[in-house]
């Protein structure tokens, strides 16, 4: 470990004997690996993020109690909801409020879908985001 | 290519790892393993916006340098800058 001041890297390497040679012009691997967090970005703009329900792909049809989409008129379950929603607003939700707009028993519906989200569907990310801790 | 002076891309954090050091990169949330020379450049620009020139001047004060010093280092300062460790300007 170093910081930018310490003399820990270079130390034995400043005096005349001991001066190491550093090889600026090697071809090639001077980065070698890097690691990105997938959720990283995410991190600023959680609460901004939108959830739609259910995602583009399946967008008409409605959500079931247990949060399956199921087709439309579909006795017992609800329309789609007219706008995503956002990390902050189901953030809220999942500590008790309704989504904004929603009876109970459609805020709960709608929970269900975001629940059963998985990688690839538009929503994921941000519902995902929300569960890391500190957020 | 072509900016006129370098700076390290704050905060970082090195730690050292058998060989290859890994550098936490505050601003992208990025780890970086990376090889010599790339922890003596950055320790060696330190806080400071350098030259090319400068920074070879310090880099050759604790170091002994290879011959095409110079045309390494600009293609180890463009690597870093592709990587958001180093900021050119």
């Amino acid at each position: 470990m170093f910081d930018e001041d310490s003399e820990n890297e270079v130390s034995g390497a400043a005096t005349d004997a001991g001066r190491r040679a550093l090889m600026l012009g090697a071809v090639g691997a001077s980065a070698v690996l890097t690691v990105r967090p997938a959720l990283a970005q995410s991190a600023v703009s959680v609460l901004n993020c939108q959830i739609p329900v259910p995602d583009p792909a399946r967008a008409g049809q409605y959500i079931a109690a247990d949060g399956t989409v199921v087709a439309p008129g579909t006795v017992g379950a609800f329309v789609p909801a007219p706008r995503p929603f956002t990390g902050q607003e189901v953030k809220q939700a999942l500590s008790g409020l309704n989504l904004p707009g929603t009876s109970y028993t459609q805020n709960q519906a709608y929970l269900n879908y975001i629940r059963r989200l998985q990688y690839g569907q538009s929503g994921f990310t941000c519902f995902a985001s929300l569960q890391m801790p500190g957020r | 290519m072509g900016a006129s002076t370098y700076a390290a891309s704050l905060p970082f954090k090195s730690v050292a790892l058998d060989g290859l050091s890994a550098i936490y990169h505050g601003a992208s949330g990025a780890t970086h393993v990376v090889a010599e020379p790339v922890p003596q450049i950055l320790e060696a620009l330190g806080g400071d916006t350098l030259t090319l020139a400068e920074l070879l001047a310090r880099l050759g004060a604790d170091y002994d340098l290879d011959d095409d010093a110079e045309a390494g280092l600009s293609a180890r300062l463009d690597e870093l800058v592709a990587l958001g460790l180093v900021i050119a300007r």
